[in-house]
């Protein structure tokens, strides 16, 4: 029965078999110690004369861009189906909102928080 | 239209020789099971357990409060059983009575599968709710807990000696039974639909437990990890909820509510789902607005992560944050509305027939209407200031999650009763418990929102003199009420024992669940059908002469 | 019916019509679990968030007295296990039994490499006498004269523990024994409390003129920064670590029992090209624990390395 499935665009069974080659695993592990290695250097550099919390800010996307990687490549979420494209970024989105609706309290309490 | 009587319309298909509940009798044929349907009366036989446990903790509670001294229950004994009650219910009724009963029996029906697709893990689940019931009703026989189900700290962590830890735990642990229910459910919904059942073919009920499992995939690991935290806080005391060396209880209160009020959602949505089920079925008519039902039940699911600041209007979150909580706690009245006219809607010019189910899902749409309205004046920040931790919130909240969920709860149990166990129930007697129950709620019930507004506090065992004829009145209520829900236990049991056989489809009705025998196979269908109709289709096309179905009746899968 | 009634390829569980459905279930059962796992590991980075913006300084001291390259290390070796275990997927995919045995070993070894460092960090706290927890550090109690000094000069702490832990110092009798020794004691600490004088960075702050309200609020009394004020916010940076790292630990540990049976699955030639899902399954896992890591590095060893001076 090749029809149980009704999601003609889920396209995950041609996915399924993706094999990916070994020198783009390498590649990827190459970011990641270079990511590594860069977030450790960056951290010694105050870098409060650009805007403060820079530094977060940084660190940050250095470990965003380092999961991207290990998401799409390690996790084969680039050869995965939409589905398994919505899931990853809603686990973010979901986590976003717990942040971001929590925040909108403790930044707001009082005046004079975080300097204002 | 007039009512078919279910036990004229003869079953042309052959009745299979073994059925689910015939394929084994031994209990390792139960406790081992894989099947869903096994695991849906597992969950059926012990979440009425629990039902009946929270409802005695309820009528102490309103016997207590017949008379304004604390007469009955000393005030510490009081918060123990108050707290219990909502323990109980919440976490051991409200959130797995409709999905894993209702649910894990009909979800893989509905869509044509021959179980979910993860059976070991449905299995696993119930397992976790054992486990985490069983923590619980541990504690409660070593003397209990006194927090409040909410378990708000610093009380909760630093200053309650009642079993605060295990109570944390069994809560945990059934949170784990949660997630796992909610992945499979999803998954299943994702990859198991029979060949043709489209996602715009599917009953409401599966999209309402597509949402549902959404709620509880997303949200039930932030409580695991909120009663972690104030377990290791109880044991450590290293002050993250405590004001006085530097934490914050507030944020416990984020947490909590993070989770526990889209757990609303978790009990309210499925119960939506059944109520579209029950009103379009009832009305011998498409349901009205498919797509927005289904649409508005995801819709629900999303917004009810963003408002649960309404809880903390009063506790020292800021007037911003209220704001926006506030604001948002409004939109998410908007999805709620659409179903509501929708059901209307479908009821206009339908030939409804008065059947037992039916009478719940009208009972149902009158007190979800009241019950979330009143949530939105709740939802308005400046009068939640007044009503606040008084019976108008206590009264709300039981608007929505009795006359809601239970009552949805008990119309799904009486729709299917004859699919899950092959036998109908008494008729007459199943009405007069429907009216009992609709009465005796409301008498319950509506009486507290009037406490609540003269200001009577929830949470105490005694309350001035003027309170007392209003006290009477809701014991009174809940007196009946409590008759009108002992009833079904006895003609249910009645019905499995002497009840007559009950035919595939005693109401003749279009869904996928009434295509195969009562009760199904263990496979569920003989042969994968193959769907080529849509839902809630009274017409040619269903496949199903519906007009004069004695003489026609066939099934074509 | 269809012939997969009669043909049932290895693998295939009775409630599926042939392994696409199969796979496609688990992996988006899989998926779904880790978004779970997410929502999990959410709530403490909640947690953090808060009391980072609550109290910066004390996470910044806190922060900069974790072993950096410690856990530089343990990133590297995380990372190279997530390789490995993307290489046992990939020759799993392939049908490679040898190479995927000897893969699945290296991740596993990595990972108790990566077990053995986080416990050494753990085991340094605890001489150090900042587990935030009572009685769960060493207790070095050498020194009674210099224990009254610290409380002394401290009341507010003594005050505190012994409103907080009240019996504890009464369960501890050797307190009293062992008078007058070893004055040169780096840390007095008769009941294994969390201890942190170290308020450099906050002093630094405060004449900076970057403290915030909130910290004045937190660190200050007498208009000047208080020690044991300060010292109960950095316990809740530790509390954080440990709750963290600790969660983290628990989920690597965890792994490696899947790896194990993996293993043993491997090593009986169970997968194939057409049935790997198990250890792809166990890959993503073990690739979602990595990022867990990839995001806790940063933030819990490196946020206040520029500020400066060390904790």
């Amino acid at each position: 029965m090749a029809e149980h499935n009704t999601d003609k665009n889920e396209g995950f069974h041609d996915a399924e078999h993706h094999i990916v080659a070994i020198p783009l695993y390498l590649m990827v592990f190459g970011i990641l110690v270079f990511g590594t290695i860069l977030t450790s250097i960056v951290a010694r550099f105050d870098l409060d004369f650009i805007f403060p919390g820079a530094n977060t800010l940084l660190a940050l996307l250095i470990a965003f861009t380092k999961m991207t990687f290990v998401a799409l490549i390690f996790m084969h979420v680039k050869y995965s189906s939409r589905l398994i494209w919505l899931t990853a970024i809603a686990g973010f989105f979901w986590l976003a909102i717990m942040f971001a609706f929590t925040m909108q309290d403790y930044l707001t309490r009082a005046p004079g928080v975080f300097n204002r | 239209m007039e009512n078919v009587n279910a036990a004229n319309v003869g079953n042309i298909r052959p009745e299979p020789k073994v059925n689910y509940l015939t394929n084994g009798f031994t209990a390792k044929s139960w406790l081992l099971t894989k099947d869903h349907k096994r695991i849906a009366i597992l969950y059926l036989l012990t979440v009425s357990v629990f039902f009946a446990l929270g409802g005695i903790y309820a009528s102490l509670i309103r016997l207590e409060l017949l008379t304004p001294a604390s007469d009955l229950l000393e005030s510490g004994t009081y918060n123990r059983v108050f707290t219990q009650h909502g323990v109980l219910m919440v976490f051991f009724f409200l959130i797995p009575s409709i999905p894993a009963i209702l649910g894990n029996f009909l979800i893989p029906i509905m869509i044509g599968a021959k179980d979910l697709a993860f059976p070991k893990i449905n299995l696993l689940s119930w397992y976790l709710f054992m486990a985490g019931g069983g923590l619980t009703l541990y504690a409660l026989m070593l003397g209990g807990v006194d927090t409040g189900w909410t378990f708000y700290t610093p009380y909760s962590t630093t200053f309650s000696n009642s079993y605060v830890m295990l109570v944390g735990m069994g809560i945990f642990i059934n949170g784990f039974s949660s997630i796992l229910t909610g992945l499979n459910f999803i998954v299943t919904i994702h990859t198991m639909r029979a060949p043709g059942m489209t996602w715009f073919r599917l009953p409401l009920f599966v999209w309402a437990h597509y949402a549902t499992s959404l709620v509880m995939l997303l949200g039930t690991p932030v409580i695991a990890i909120t009663i972690l935290l104030m377990a290791l806080e109880r044991l450590a005391h290293v002050g993250i909820f405590d004001p006085a060396i530097g934490g914050d209880p507030i944020l416990f209160q984020h947490l909590f509510w993070f989770y526990s009020h889209p757990a609303v959602y978790i009990m309210v949505l499925p119960g939506m789902g059944v109520i579209s089920e029950l009103i379009s079925n009832f009305s011998r008519k498409k349901i009205f607005g498919y797509e927005f039902i289904a649409f508005s039940s995801i819709a629900i699911a999303v917004f009810g992560f963003l408002v649960w600041g309404h809880h903390l209007f009063v506790s020292g979150q800021s007037i911003y944050a209220g704001l926006v909580f506030s604001f948002l706690s409004m939109v998410v009245a908007i999805p709620s509305a659409i179903k509501v006219f929708n059901w209307t809607a479908t009821l206009y010019k339908g030939h409804i027939s008065y059947d037992t189910p039916m009478l719940y899902g009208l009972f149902y749409i009158g007190l979800f209407l009241i019950g979330g309205l009143t949530g939105l004046f709740l939802g308005a920040m400046g009068l939640d200031v007044h009503l606040t931790d008084t019976y108008f919130v206590v009264a709300h909240f039981h608007y929505v999650m009795v006359g809601g969920s239970v009552l949805a709860y008990l119309g799904g149990l009486h729709y299917w009763w004859s699919k899950i166990t092959g036998k109908l129930y008494s008729e007459f007697w199943s009405k007069i418990s429907a009216m009992l129950v609709f009465v005796g709620f409301n008498l319950t019930f509506f009486p507290q929102f009037i406490l609540g507004y003269m200001g009577m506090p929830r949470r105490y065992a005694s309350y001035p003199e003027e309170f007392q004829v209003l006290n009477i009145f809701s014991t009174a209520g809940a007196s009946i009420l409590a008759i009108g829900l002992v009833m079904p236990l006895v003609y249910f049991t009645y019905s499995i024992f002497f009840g007559e056989k009950a035919p595939a489809n005693p109401w003749l009705l279009p869904g996928l669940e009434w295509r195969t025998s009562s009760p199904p196979p263990t496979e569920n269908f003989e042969e994968t059908p193959i769907v080529t109709w849509e839902a809630y289709d009274f017409t040619e096309e269903s496949g199903l002469d519906l007009e004069d179905a004695r003489n026609k009746y066939k099934v074509t899968v | 019916m269809n012939t997969h009634e009669h043909y049932h390829p290895p693998g295939l569980q009775h409630q599926f019509e042939d392994m696409a459905q199969q796979a496609e279930s688990d992996a988006i059962g899989m998926w779904m679990f880790l978004v779970q796992e997410i929502m999990f590991f959410g709530g403490l980075f909640t947690v953090y968030l808060v009391f980072r913006s609550k109290y910066p300084m004390a996470f910044a001291a806190g922060s900069n007295h974790l072993n950096e390259w410690l856990g530089m290390a343990n990133t590297l070796i995380l990372i190279v296990s997530s390789l490995t275990m993307a290489l046992a997927v990939h020759y799993a995919q392939l049908g490679k039994r040898n190479a995927q045995v000897v893969l699945i070993i290296l991740t596993m070894l990595f990972g108790v490499a990566f077990l053995g460092i986080k416990a050494y960090e753990y085991a340094e706290k605890y001489n150090e006498g900042i587990v935030p927890v009572l009685g769960l550090n060493a207790k070095t109690d050498k020194n009674i004269a210099a224990k009254d000094e610290h409380y002394a000069a401290n009341p507010e702490s003594q005050i505190r523990n012994s409103l907080d832990f009240s019996g504890s110092v009464e369960n501890n009798p050797d307190i009293h024994a062992e008078n007058g020794q070893a004055e040169h004691e780096e840390y007095v600490n008769p009941r294994g409390d969390f201890i942190w004088k170290d308020i450099t960075l906050a002093n630094k702050a405060l004449a900076e003129g970057y403290l915030t309200d909130s910290e004045k609020i937190g660190y200050m009394a007498n208009g000047e920064i208080s020690q044991a004020k300060f010292q109960d916010k950095v316990r809740i940076f530790f509390w954080i670590y440990f709750a963290m790292t600790g969660l983290h630990a628990l989920h690597m540990v965890i792994g490696l029992g899947v790896m194990s049976w993996l293993l043993w699955k491997a090593w009986k030639y169970t997968y194939t090209p057409e049935f790997y899902a198990p250890v792809e399954m166990a890959g993503l896992y073990w690739h979602f624990v990595d990022i867990v890591w990839i995001f806790l590095f940063p933030l819990l060893y490196l946020l206040g390395r520029h500020f400066g001076g060390h904790g």
